[in-house]
């Protein structure tokens, strides 16, 4: 990286709401140098905050490991919105950022007085994004569901698993993480856009509709032909063997995918098994996809057993494509992800040291930074209110009177 | 948005979408394909059963919002009109293997020494550079290195994949993501940059700090099937499948309530369950037997209701329940059609009208949304090589040539 400053060095960023889907949003700009203050309460607690919480927790709120792992690089600032100085807070804050995200439910901005219409009022070139699960308009946009409902809402379950048993999506709610993608995507986009018009926005995201949306080809098939994709394990239309093989060791795993008779013919040479390559059945695509239950018999037979990393190797360089089924322990000490810096060691005050993650992206001249763990509950008070006018005993009036809690 | 801003997508399936959201935000986004189209990109299943690259129902989703050209980059004057194109473009967005680019001459070096204004977006399986960067890898083998797969399925069969490639669908957002972000630092320094994005490297954020949360306490998660972190989130109802969850801290609580209140009123609920201290109820403090007894009593309950009738008053009594939708469903549903989500997009020489998800996002100063349907092959030749002032009779020679 030849830079010295993130792309957004300079840019400040305010956000309000909880979970996963806002607050990993603005993690691409934070990573980018832009100063992100969170707008939070332990009169209401993020529930990420609460997720893994148990009576007696010697850190309280500050102990949860979800949370800290999903917001670093930011500030915290605690205000209690159901008081009016607390909102005068906010409006304050409004004044000095240049973007809010919030992913509150819909009318919870509005009832404290900050929706658009009046934080536009505070900062005329405000690019505003809300994201919460279903939108800002329309009769079913105060619907209260996580990440898991928006999924199954938007399709992705109905297609994970196997067609003899329940739909069962994939891991980790991927509405949450499609989501902040689009909602990052679409406040670069308003920031490109002020820089060439001086002018700010507002934008509705809902989160199912990012994932109705990612599922385009399933929409226009059912549009167009009638037909309604279901989920099928890990066979393709268009590929066989495509699925994922028994390796040697507990519960070890490599995913194999074949779309040419080429790529066959490698397989069976390098799983040495001329025995599969000289049957008739499988010598082209429709034979084999014909006979997929005895290919993927013969294949697992062939694999079964193979340590999975070395099997890997050798079948990418024989040009056939083919990667072991990843734990977490071996995503941590994976060497394509150390090559890109993708884990970061950090000290938490309270957890010890655990590994933080960057994005996929690269850029080739601006540097990103993994510095600061995600933050204690108003652990920036004094700094962030400091520099919007507070004096120290302003702020501690502010925090006697229960606002800034 | 991003009206005015020229991209020029040479990108395989696994950059249709990164394209197509470009385009749909208001970039011109110009398409490069082989001459003759790009087959695999163009595969079935097609529109009318008819076997055609141009009814390719996967093109007609994913391309929507660009012109089409076609270009062979493995002939000299098929890459002399890429540099004449890229001259031209603000970006180039490319998913070709490592090196393959610079191996015709046309790589990111050599363009950006006489346009240092150019950005351009390399997605690829695992990133441009490092010891796996030679690796080739579609959907399956990306959801198996990227640590999804591992979490994903039964715990007495194989891992598994959704039906289609969430890979990309993560990866298309967060490289044309990449591309704003870099198009809004050129506003600033005048120079374009190199944006690499992995694929692996994108599907770790599906694990929500699952590898994180690994590194503080070793402890690995296996498969869980149809539960999430020890308890149940996929049920049986009548006829199909909901989600409804019992973790989740307090957000989640006046659901649960709802619930026992509704299956209270249906003669649903035991005795032991409507007693249940449900303010103070935390899912962390469950014992086994616990949860197996509230699962049996939830699971008894959602199996006399159809999906409908569950969600219905999952509305009115704010309960955390959703179907697991499918395509058909998600359609007709009631919200996605009231935000106006489906526009109709005309096919007139095939005959069709084909509802597509438009792009989603609702903002108050700029039209979003898809501006044209997914191109024929090479149908835009003449109006963008035309803007490059060739005319009529040197198409023909370039088409003669194999150039186009």
């Amino acid at each position: 990286m030849s830079g010295t400053a993130g792309i957004f060095a300079g840019l400040k960023i305010l956000e309000l709401g909880a979970g996963a889907a806002g607050p990993v949003a603005t993690r691409y700009f934070a990573d980018q140098g832009a100063t992100v203050v969170r707008v939070e309460s332990g009169v209401r607690p993020d529930f990420l905050r609460l997720l893994h919480f148990r009576p007696g927790d010697p850190h309280g709120l500050n102990g949860g490991p979800m949370f800290v792992l999903m917001n670093p690089n930011k500030l915290s600032v605690s205000v209690n919105l159901s008081t009016p100085e607390g909102i005068s807070v906010v409006e304050r804050l409004v004044r000095w950022a240049d973007v809010v995200s919030e992913n509150f439910s819909p009318r919870a901005m509005a009832k404290w007085g900050l929706s658009y219409q009046r934080l536009r009022e505070l900062r005329p070139d405000l690019v505003m994004v809300s994201s919460c699960l279903f939108g800002q308009t329309g009769p079913q946009r105060m619907y209260p569901g996580f990440g898991g409902q928006g999924s199954a809402i938007a399709g992705f379950n109905h297609l994970a698993g196997w067609p003899d048993r329940e739909a069962i999506g994939p891991a980790g709610t991927i509405t949450d993480s499609l989501s902040p993608r689009y909602v990052a995507l679409l406040i670069a986009a308003a920031l490109f856009q002020r820089e060439r018009t001086g002018e700010g926005q507002f934008i509705d995201v809902s989160q199912i509709e990012t994932g109705v949306y990612s599922l385009s080809e399933a929409i226009v098939r059912a549009s167009a032909r009638g037909e309604v994709m279901t989920r099928r394990g890990n066979h393709a239309e268009d590929a066989a063997p495509h699925a994922i093989y028994p390796c040697a060791g507990a519960d070890r795993w490599i995913a194999i995918a074949v779309f040419s008779d080429e790529e066959w013919r490698a397989l069976c040479a390098a799983l040495a098994a001329p025995a599969l390559a000289a049957d008739p059945r499988f010598a082209s695509l429709a034979g084999r996809l014909a006979h997929e239950e005895d290919l993927d018999a013969a294949i697992a037979a062939a694999t079964r057993a193979h340590e999975p990393y070395a099997l890997m190797t050798r079948l990418q360089a024989a040009g056939v494509e083919a990667g072991v089924v990843q734990t977490c322990a071996d995503l941590l000490q994976d060497p394509q992800l150390a090559h890109r810096g993708h884990f970061v060691r950090l000290r938490h005050r309270h957890l010890g040291e655990l590994s933080f993650e960057h994005y996929g992206i690269r850029f080739s001249d601006s540097p990103r930074r993994m510095e600061t763990p995600g933050p204690d509950l108003g652990e920036h008070n004094l700094r962030v209110l400091g520099s919007v006018g507070y004096g120290e005993e302003e702020i501690r009036s502010l925090v006697a009177a229960g606002v800034l809690a | 948005m991003l009206d005015g801003i020229r991209i020029l997508d040479l990108s395989e399936e696994p950059g249709f979408l990164a394209g197509k959201i470009l385009g749909d935000l208001g970039a011109d986004v110009v398409k490069l394909e082989p001459p003759g189209g790009d087959r695999f990109g163009r595969r079935g299943p097609y529109l009318g059963e008819i076997a055609d690259p141009e009814r390719s129902l996967r093109w007609l989703a994913l391309n929507t919002s660009k012109r089409g050209v076609t270009l062979a980059l493995g002939t000299p004057r098929g890459r002399e009109l890429f540099g004449q194109l890229a001259a031209r473009a603000d970006v180039v967005l490319e998913t070709a293997a490592p090196g393959a680019m610079e191996a015709l001459g046309v790589g990111w070096e050599a363009l950006r020494a006489e346009r240092p204004r150019l950005i351009w977006c390399s997605l690829t399986p695992f990133g441009r550079t490092g010891p796996y960067a030679g690796f080739r890898a579609h959907d399956l083998v990306l959801v198996a290195m990227g640590g999804n797969a591992a979490l994903t399925g039964d715990p007495d069969r194989a891992p598994v994949r959704c039906t289609l490639p969430t890979a990309y669908y993560a990866a298309g957002p967060d490289a044309a993501a990449g591309i704003a972000m870099a198009l809004y630092a050129r506003e600033r320094s005048g120079r374009g940059q190199l944006v690499d994005v992995s694929m692996q490297e994108c599907q770790l954020a599906t694990l929500v700090t699952a590898p994180g949360s690994y590194s503080l306490n070793p402890q690995l998660r296996g498969r869980t099937g149809a539960r999430l972190g020890g308890t149940r989130e996929i049920w049986r109802a009548k006829d199909g499948d909901v989600t409804f969850g019992l973790r989740g801290g307090a957000a989640r609580i006046p659901s649960l309530i709802a619930t026992v209140e509704w299956m209270t009123e249906e003669g649903m609920a035991p005795a032991w369950m409507r007693e249940m201290d449900w303010k103070s109820y935390n899912h962390n403090l469950l014992s086994a037997e616990e949860i197996a007894r509230l699962e049996a009593a939830f699971s008894a309950f959602f199996a006399t209701r159809t999906r409908r009738e569950l969600f219905e008053q999952a509305l009115v009594r704010r309960i955390m329940l959703a179907p697991c939708n499918d395509a058909r469903e998600i359609l007709e549903q009631p919200q996605l059609r009231s935000r106006e989500l489906f526009t109709m997009l005309e096919y007139p020489e095939l005959g069709a009208r084909i509802e597509h998800p438009d792009f989603f996002a609702k903002a108050s100063r700029d039209r979003i949304g898809i501006r044209r349907r997914a191109p024929r092959v090479g149908e835009h030749n003449a109006e963008v090589f035309g803007e490059l002032g060739i005319g009529a009779d040197a198409l023909r020679e370039l088409a003669s040539q194999g150039a186009i």
